[in-house]
């Protein structure tokens, strides 16, 4: 007997981990598979362009204007536009779909709530014009640029209301259906989804930007990265996500697969609590600067990731409008020590370091372990689960924690607004869970929001950036890459920073 | 009389299990809110899904509101997956029950054989093999061996299917009233697709009664060798029976009962524990279920599959009971 080994020619078959999914209804996704599939089963109005994200594209939307109050924006649908289902895009589709995601107040709805949008308010700033316009505005004091930004992200997709109406249920918006069904005018539609099994995406010829050149993309659920590999090294998977990098290394070279990488806009940094009583070093500048000193960015990214990740050290991502580029900081132990003798702390310092206890967070924590202790910080790894090293950040009792950050929605805001501000006492900021309080460079971040130019938006997150990378409590280190090992015969995929930026629609095989 | 008393038994079985599970679920660091919510989440957010999860209730109080609801038959809804525990269960459960029934069998057959074949001369060479081969059996870890058996059978040698139910062209394709693949792809009448069902299963299926076949084969070798030294075995050998005959007309059938129990205890295990053989071979059944709902902590997810397992293991022991009395009248 000779097993058949090749995908069907015209099936496309990933293979990644789905156990994160929850629900694939674009107002409550806000996993990163989910994400990833709503991003090819629903359209928004405007969307980051594939290859320079920072300049935003029409898409169900054919134009817009910004309101005279700069507080509105009104938009013309694209003529002709329908859903899978085929019923036209209408204005009242868009006033659904926003209004349902903001009521529904599941956790994808942190990206709307920053218009200022609240369950109770939401209906006063969704207006339908006439049969082809729209009228959206807000309460919050943001600028254009910034509410265009969040209307492109994922949560802001639309659905079509007729369709998912026929399916609600105790008032649910259609929430429970649309967690395994679809609604939308992307370029798939949802056929099947077994929960921690598979999803199959059907094409739908009805898709306004046009119709995918492959019939049917099957993801499947392969939790086992060495599984995933056997996989697409054989030729029954097509593309294979999230392989380690040893997985990577023994692919190289072999006939028929292919390595492509692309940056994340994942960032990887190091939080110290400077709010913890058990350690008042903590609160020590000395401290934060030392440690700028003692990780070993290049041998961790090049040699222990082997080039998964990128030095990158600054708040924002590379690839973000305004994001600082430089790498001022190096390994050099001796700096590290003259620093802290300096600050009266040549005797040493210990530090308890919550990490992820899975790779490659455990790795790059231990690699700190050996380079800290050299410039005399002892760093005690607390390796633990993610859910629990939350949880203790979310209560403030972490001394310091190697954690990863990966934006919202693309704007700089999203990040600039967790780790720059802290004017309120939120569990969820960053900065409030490092206890670092910044009241000017709170107003900075504010400004920026506010801003309607981009340029001085642009100017003001630099200048955001400058002080975080020279002094706070956090240390940013490195960028993620996205990397993918699929079949040669696989053409025309292409992914962007943010997991919603990952396009099957002109994949050919 | 004795009904009424195994079901009150069932019953209290049923519910000493979740209570304990429910309890270990309440002590684990996963925190259900944080998960569902996400770090992001703003605390108003993460306080209204602790309400919403009745999290912020006693866990006694907790306890007793799922006790209650299971009562009238509902099982709760699993927060990663979305869908009713009752639904997800009907859907992985055949998969697990196909896998572990017919590693059981291939356990039965290879284990007790090899474990007849090992009394016939006890210490000599051929049962120095096969306690080795049995040891092997009973260590290697599934994980590693699945590992490898898939680079060499299925990503060499291509013999066997890989990871999955079915190849592609079939698999989401056919539909799947039963859950079980061999059932269902018979009955689709999809060319090859039973062909697809077999290779997809050989590998698991062998893995996975990989460390059965050792525990079987050592458990009947020792029963067979217990009860070669009593009376009517010397009396049948000075009669002239072969050592054969002996073994497989005399002795086995006087082991039936010992074996009945010894294969009901590793068909409920392999039922509870292909975790890592459902890990390796992308099989999406009860074991991955469980897997991921505790990660998650999903407290539904994790009690209907630890009382839908728990149901198993006494009715398994119920009915190997019965078998026993039924097979061997010294236990009547």
């Amino acid at each position: 007997m000779l097993a058949h080994a090749a995908s069907p020619p015209d099936i496309l078959v990933v293979v990644q981990s789905l156990d994160d999914i929850v629900s694939l209804d674009p107002g409550a996704a806000f996993e990163l598979s989910s994400i990833q599939v709503c991003a090819s089963v629903y359209d928004r109005l405007v969307r980051p362009d594939r290859t320079q994200p920072s300049i935003l594209r029409p898409e169900l939307a054919a134009s817009w204007q910004i309101g005279a109050d700069g507080h509105s924006l009104d938009f013309e649908l694209t003529p002709g536009a329908r859903f899978a289902g085929g019923h036209p895009v209408r204005p009242e589709d868009v006033v659904f779909s926003l209004g349902r995601a903001v009521k529904l107040n599941l956790p994808a709805a942190v990206t709307l709530n920053a218009l200022g949008w609240n369950a109770d308010n939401i209906g006063r700033y969704l207006l339908k014009v006439d049969t082809r316009h729209v009228r959206i505005s807000w309460p919050q004091e943001v600028g254009p640029i910034f509410a265009l930004s969040v209307l492109a992200a994922p949560v802001a997709s639309i659905v079509d209301a007729v369709e998912v109406q026929q399916h609600e249920s105790g008032g649910d918006a259609g929430n429970r259906w649309l967690s395994s069904h679809s609604a939308g005018s992307g370029p798939f539609k949802i056929r099947r989804y077994i929960p921690h099994e598979a999803l199959v995406l059907d094409a739908n010829p009805l898709a306004p930007g046009g119709a995918p050149l492959l019939k049917t993309i099957v993801l499947r659920n392969v939790a086992d990265a060495a599984t995933r590999r056997l996989l697409v090294e054989v030729g029954d998977a097509d593309i294979a996500r999230d392989l380690g990098p040893d997985q990577i290394a023994a692919l190289q070279g072999k006939r028929g697969v292919k390595t492509l990488r692309w940056p994340s806009a994942a960032t990887h940094y190091l939080i110290l609590n400077t709010a913890n009583p058990a350690n008042p070093a903590l609160k020590n500048p000395a401290v934060w600067e030392a440690a700028r000193w003692l990780i070993d960015y290049e041998g961790i990214a090049n040699k222990l990731l082997q080039g998964q990740f990128q030095v990158h050290q600054a708040m924002l991502p590379t690839g973000f409008p305004g994001a600082l580029n430089t790498t001022p900081y190096h390994l050099d132990v001796a700096k590290a020590r003259s620093i802290l003798a300096a600050a009266g702390l040549g005797a040493g310092v210990t530090i308890k370091l919550d990490v992820f206890n899975q790779p490659p967070f455990i790795d790059i924590a231990q690699s700190m372990q050996a380079t800290f202790a050299q410039g005399g910080i002892n760093l005690q790894l607390i390796p633990t689960e993610a859910a629990q090293v939350y949880a203790r950040m979310r209560s403030r009792q972490e001394e310091a924690a190697w954690l990863y950050w990966i934006p919202d929605y693309f704007d700089a805001n999203s990040t600039a607004a967790a780790f720059a501000s802290n004017g309120e006492n939120g569990t969820h900021n960053v900065a409030w869970r490092a206890g670092w309080e910044i009241p000017e460079l709170s107003a900075q971040t504010k400004a920026a929001v506010e801003a309607r130019d981009p340029e001085t938006r642009n100017r003001l997150y630099l200048a955001i950036q400058q002080v975080v990378q020279a002094n706070s409590p956090f240390v940013f280190a490195f960028q993620e890459r996205t990397e993918l090992v699929m079949r040669d015969r696989v053409q025309g995929y292409s992914q962007g920073l943010e997991p919603d930026m990952a396009y099957y629609d002109r994949v050919t095989k | 009389m004795a009904y009424v008393r195994a079901i009150a038994t069932l019953a209290l079985t049923l519910v000493g299990l979740l209570l304990v599970t429910f309890s270990f679920s309440a002590l684990s660091p996963v925190d259900p809110a944080l998960q569902l919510v996400g770090d992001h989440a703003s605390k108003a957010s993460y306080e209204k899904a602790r309400h919403d999860l009745g999290l912020d209730q006693p866990w006694p109080v907790q306890f007793e509101r799922y006790v209650v609801r299971l009562a009238h038959g509902d099982l709760g809804t699993s927060r990663s997956t979305g869908q009713p525990v009752s639904d997800d269960l009907k859907r992985v459960f055949p998969a697990t029950f196909e896998l572990a029934t017919l590693s059981m069998i291939v356990a039965a057959l290879v284990g007790v054989g090899l474990g007849v074949l090992a009394a016939w001369r006890p210490s000599g060479a051929l049962d120095s093999v096969i306690r080795i081969l049995s040891l092997v059996g009973n260590s290697v870890p599934v994980f590693w061996l699945g590992l490898l058996a898939l680079m060499l059978f299925y990503a060499r040698l291509q013999w066997v299917g890989g990871p999955g139910r079915l190849d592609d062209a079939y698999e989401y394709t056919i539909d799947m009233p039963t859950g079980l693949v061999l059932v269902d792809a018979w009955r689709s009448g999809v060319q090859g697709a039973l062909g697809s069902a077999i290779a997809h299963l050989v590998l698991p299926v062998l893995v996975l009664a990989s460390n059965a076949v050792g525990q079987v084969t050592r458990l009947t070798r020792a029963a067979m060798i217990g009860e070669a030294g009593k009376e009517y075995v010397t009396l049948a050998r000075a009669k002239g029976a072969g050592e054969a005959r002996i073994l497989v007309s005399h002795i086995l059938p006087n082991i039936t009962g010992v074996l009945v129990i010894v294969l009901a205890l590793t068909y409920a295990s392999l039922l509870e524990g292909a975790v890592l053989t459902e890990t390796v071979f992308a099989w999406p059944g009860l074991g991955r279920y469980l897997t991921t709902a505790l990660f998650a902590g999903d407290t539904p997810a994790i009690l209907g599959g630890t009382l839908l397992i728990g149901c198993c293991f006494v009715f398994i022991n119920r009915l190997a009971d019965l078998l026993a009395r039924t097979l061997d009248p010294r236990i009547r």
